[in-house]
């Protein structure tokens, strides 16, 4: 009786599997097939990034878009990219960082295209990959840019007067959120271990894990420091309102974590995130004075890299090597000028739109073409 | 854990001897459905066995190793964070000397101390393994955390050349390490006194007391086998990406107890321990996974998968056990 | 046993945390609990950690090893956010409505749970993998993997636990309740025979089956309180932890699961697991004091050497007493 039962149940998987089969036999129909590796699927920033991708991209051009889920570590990196060529995707982009030279090695490998669309290669390692010829290049804040990004946020706030601040450092020892952090205590006038020098900065920072009030001297006091987010974190932050700062400086993610309590306290904030519908909310109805962010199609010129690789003209700059462009950031200190950014980017008129777009996809594109639009945006 | 002398009526010895096949039974359909599928959708195969192989030999490995553990009726819930420790003891003990060999010893040393470390701690001062292994769990994700975001700096992770581990990164080498592991468990588990006497303390803790089996001795060896799965995974780990961050290896844990479920095993261990069903179950669970992710496509796919996965694995494990029902609610 | 006896054993653990941390933190010129502010944060972590520890316990101190209750929390959470906000846009009231909700979802979710490990008549830890798998599938499925926060961020949620009162009036309810339910009731009489001795409780006459059900029914509402405060006191929820990542949630609670399960020897677990939690909560105050100097590692490495060292003393007790007696003795000769 039982084994009966038993075989009635297997035969029944077995059935249902086979229909889950015959369900899955559609392929792709899409010219181009591109591999996106995201480490983040939740934040204000990627969602923005995906939606442009999927709703404005695959509709103006015959492009399909396929996602991982949240990436955890350099093997699932790996295994995504090989699952990607299995399927016949012709590139990759990668908004995932765990281990790029993988990636770009197993990239190379199975002769598929790579650009990098967030958190840009370091200078060594650009250095290293630049020649490889399935490397399609990298978009985006170079390290020197992030550094200049929280740089002028603590000189804004200096420029304000605030002579006591507490600080949020994301996820320090991440390299963009320890030179942003760097840049921000430089934009205070303030020094880390004596030095305001980006690269003794930052050294002190990897070494330390993160920042140490102690070392931060200079005439803005920093009340406060907390990084992550984990059990303690609600404590901590709750700890750093108490000490009240006249300023909470944020290099990422505080927009998503901690707008509620601090609008609660009253302390105005700033942060480097995106042009979103909820930051726009915290500009123009909350405390948020302050934001630096791209803008959801700034990831535009990576499709165009990939697309005209793909096509047969890769995109190399005047040694033959992968280009590497920089892209700044954009800065809101109120409703109005969040507006300026975000209306302009939103829905089907995005900044980087179909025809801006066009103007670097094609046989004839140069190096020159390129950079000097992503220059200019 | 069990209560199994409220027996229940068995379904005979057919119909054990079918419920002992059903995970290779299960093995081998998901494997046809899988081929199929990628077959049909015109993808390549070749591709995405080696893929799937790589996913899950480290999977297979670490659980095989870990079934001596599980068969005592005791489980460890740190393996994952030894694996990714001994990964990361391994990367700097190359880059400090250059040197394989030395390497393979730090990692085969630090994975071994630390299961070990896990069992004397339990043993000495008589608290429960499982207690030593959530802290463990903690300490030693931590201090690799550390390790690894102080060394990689801007990298934000630790590795060794490329070329060190490429020329292993081949499946022939890979199945003929997993063959050997096997082999040696096997040769421990099935055809030695040892192992059996393993199931006896698994099935019946105070039984085997009195009959002089000593438990911190087959504790010691069970950890230690433990240990050499966590090496190997470790090694197998850096072969595939020669890197690691504070995330690598961080699925494992969980995974090993899904693998040997999934491969016909109790959890509670004892006499119906098998030293297959963790390289069974492993590759099931994987190749389950990655149909579902082919079947079922977009934005909230992994969700789904995850429940569908889930469901099949309950509906596998209450097929499997269909013969050791009790009356009592099993603790 | 003495009442001075017992009063000294109930309060001797939580009065030397107490201490200890107060003296580290003066020592570097703070307190544990500086203002109102972090005594409100205080309670409220408190709230959340001794009801996690008796949800843990109900289950596992039967046998039942139950990975789930982190994927209860967050779900029931999600469902209790996202309809409370459908009906009150976020206004006053929302976070009564959700609490109520959450609390019914986590119920719900647990009555879910409890039926599986009935039906299925499988080791309870083999399903709970199954059923937190599929909790977590749906929370992801419901939330894109994303946080949840608009639903929860207004002004009613951050009122709740912007005051000590509501957090307490809690903790005393639910204790109340626990105690009423498990030292008072047919159901409790029955749940401690059955905890205590399964194969004798069923033989006399007790229905297993109802009782392990509802105990999973009482920990999956506690679990949606566990939700509701971690949603008000974080103003998010977390919606993509896949592959177990909603389990960390229970390791939390072991220390002071053990830590209660001790004191009880001088009063009752429940008082047991609220003192274990004000002991807990004074660490967690204790770290974010130190911010700045002690880092997550840190913490969660405090931690589990705190959990070993203390599981240590409780399994050595009678050797360490021994140790010390003869010691004594001998110095005395």
């Amino acid at each position: 009786m039982k084994t009966r039962k038993m075989t009635k149940t297997m035969l029944t998987g077995i059935a249902l599997a086979g229909a889950l089969a015959a369900t899955a036999m559609t392929a792709s129909a899409a010219d181009l097939k591109i591999g996106v590796l995201v480490a983040d699927v939740s934040g204000e920033e990627a969602q923005g990034f995906r939606s442009y991708y999927e709703n404005y991209i695959a509709e103006n051009y015959d492009v399909e878009f396929v996602y991982t889920d949240a990436l955890e570590d350099a093997a699932g990196e790996k295994a995504a990219i090989e699952k990607f060529a299995s399927q016949g995707c012709q590139a990759i982009i990668s908004l995932s960082s765990s281990d790029r030279a993988t990636q770009i090695d197993t990239c190379d490998e199975y002769g598929v295209y790579y650009a990098i669309a967030s958190g840009v290669l370091d200078d060594e390692l650009f250095e290293t990959y630049k020649g490889y010829e399935y490397f399609a290049g990298q978009v985006g804040p170079g390290n020197a840019t992030e550094f200049e990004a929280g740089k002028a946020m603590g000189e804004y706030f200096k420029a304000q007067g605030v002579t006591s601040v507490a600080m949020y450092g994301a996820f320090i020892p991440n390299p963009m959120h320890v030179f942003r952090a760097a840049g921000v205590i430089a934009g205070l006038g303030d020094t880390y271990g004596g030095t305001n020098d980006m690269y003794e900065m930052i050294g002190q920072i990897f070494a330390d894990q993160k920042i140490d009030p102690a070392k931060v001297e200079g005439d803005v006091a920093l009340t406060a420091y907390l990084q992550g987010y984990g059990d303690t974190t609600t404590d901590e932050i709750n700890a750093a309102i108490q000490k009240e700062p006249e300023a909470f400086l944020s290099v990422g993610m505080a927009t998503t974590f901690f707008t509620q309590m601090l609008n609660e306290a009253g302390i105005p904030f700033a942060d480097i995130d995106s042009f979103t519908q909820a930051n726009g909310t915290a500009i123009k109805e909350g405390q948020l004075v302050y934001l630096a962010g791209k803008y959801s199609s700034s990831i535009g010129p990576v499709f165009a890299l990939i697309k005209n690789a793909v096509d047969g003209n890769p995109i190399r700059d005047e040694e033959g090597n992968a280009p590497s462009f920089s892209q700044g950031y954009l800065v809101a200190t109120d409703g109005e000028s969040f507006d300026e950014y975000y209306v302009a980017d939103n829905g089907d008129a995005p900044i980087y739109d179909k025809e801006t777009l066009d103007s670097i996809i094609g046989a004839d594109v140069t190096y020159e073409d390129f950079k000097a639009l992503v220059e200019s945006k | 854990m069990e209560t199994g002398t409220l027996k229940k009526k068995s379904g005979g010895t057919a119909g054990r001897h079918l419920v002992d096949l059903l995970p290779f039974l299960a093995l081998a359909v998901l494997f046809a459905l899988f081929c199929a599928i990628v077959k049909g959708k015109g993808y390549r195969l070749d591709i995405y066995l080696k893929t799937i192989f790589n996913q899950g030999v480290v999977l297979a490995v670490v659980a095989t190793g870990a079934i001596f553990i599980y068969t005592l009726g005791s489980f460890d819930i740190s393996l994952g964070a030894s694996t990714l420790f001994a990964a990361t003891m391994g990367v700097l003990t190359y880059n400090a000397t250059e040197s394989l060999p030395l390497m393979l010893l730090a990692i085969f040393g630090t994975a071994i101390a630390c299961s070990l470390f896990s069992s004397a701690l339990a043993s000495a001062f008589h608290i429960p393994a499982f207690v030593t292994t959530v802290a463990m769990l903690s300490v030693l994700s931590a201090v690799s955390a550390q390790i690894i975001t102080t060394r990689g700096g801007s990298l934000g992770g630790i590795g060794i050349p490329k070329p060190v581990v490429k020329p292993l990164d081949n499946p022939p080498f890979k199945i003929a390490l997993l063959a050997a592991f096997f082999l040696l468990c096997f040769f421990v588990f099935q055809l030695t006194k040892a192992g059996r006497r393993q199931k006896f303390i698994g099935g019946n803790l105070v039984c085997a007391r009195l009959t002089g089996i000593s438990y911190n001795k087959y504790a010691i060896l069970a950890f230690t086998m433990a240990g050499i799965g966590v090496g190997l995974g470790a090694f197998l780990t850096l072969v595939y990406t020669p890197s690691v961050t504070a995330t690598t290896a961080s699925g494992i844990g969980m995974s090993i107890f899904v693998a040997i479920v999934f491969g016909g095993m109790p959890i509670s261990g004892g006499a119906r321990s098998r030293i297959h069903a963790a390289l069974v179950g492993g590759f099931s669970y994987i190749l389950l996974n990655n149909i579902l992710e082919l079947v079922l496509e977009g934005g909230s796919a992994y969700g789904l998968t995850q429940i569908v996965s889930a469901v099949f694995f309950l509906a596998v494990v209450y097929v499997t056990s269909m013969n050791y029902r009790t009356a009592l609610l099993p603790r | 046993m003495s009442t001075a006896k017992k009063v000294t054993g109930t309060l001797a653990i939580p009065l030397l945390t107490a201490l200890v941390l107060e003296c580290i933190c003066v020592m570097n010129g703070n307190h544990v609990i500086t203002n109102l502010k972090s005594f409100n944060n205080f309670v409220v972590y408190t709230a959340i950690v001794m009801i996690t520890t008796m949800a843990l316990s109900i289950n596992l101190n039967s046998g039942r090893f139950d990975f789930s209750l982190g994927s209860i929390a967050a779900l029931s959470a999600v469902t209790g956010a996202k309809i409370s906000y459908a009906m009150l846009h976020g206004a006053s009231g929302s976070a009564p409505v959700m609490l109520l909700i959450t609390v019914l979802a986590g119920a719900l979710l647990g009555l879910v749970s409890g039926l599986i490990y009935v039906a299925l008549r499988l080791p309870p830890i083999i399903t709970s993998l199954g059923v937190t798998l599929i909790f977590e599938g749906v929370l992801y499925t419901f939330t894109g993997g994303k946080y949840v926060m608009a639903e929860v961020q207004n002004a009613s949620m951050s009122g709740f636990v912007g005051t000590w009162v509501n957090a307490a009036i809690l903790i005393v309810v639910i204790l109340l309740a626990m105690i009423l339910i498990f030292d008072h009731t047919t159901f409790g009489y029955n749940y401690n025979a059955l905890k205590n001795g399964q194969k004798v409780a069923v033989n006399t006459g007790i229905r297993e089956v109802p009782n392990a059900v509802l105990c999973y029914v009482i920990c999956g509402a506690l679990m949606g309180v566990v939700g509701f405060l971690n949603a008000a006191r974080n103003t998010n929820i977390n919606g993509g932890q896949l592959n177990f990542g909603s389990i960390s949630i229970m390791f939390t609670a072991f220390l002071p699961m053990f830590i209660g399960t001790y004191i009880s020897r001088f009063s009752s677990d429940k008082l047991g697991f609220l003192l274990a939690a004000v002991c807990m909560s004074l660490l967690n105050s204790t770290f974010a004091v130190f911010s700045n100097a002690i880092t997550a590692s840190v913490q969660s490495i405090i931690n589990a050497v705190l959990l070993v060292v203390f599981l240590i003393y409780l399994n050595n007790e009678q050797l360490l007493v021994g140790t010390f007696m003869n010691r004594g003795q001998k110095v005395k000769a």
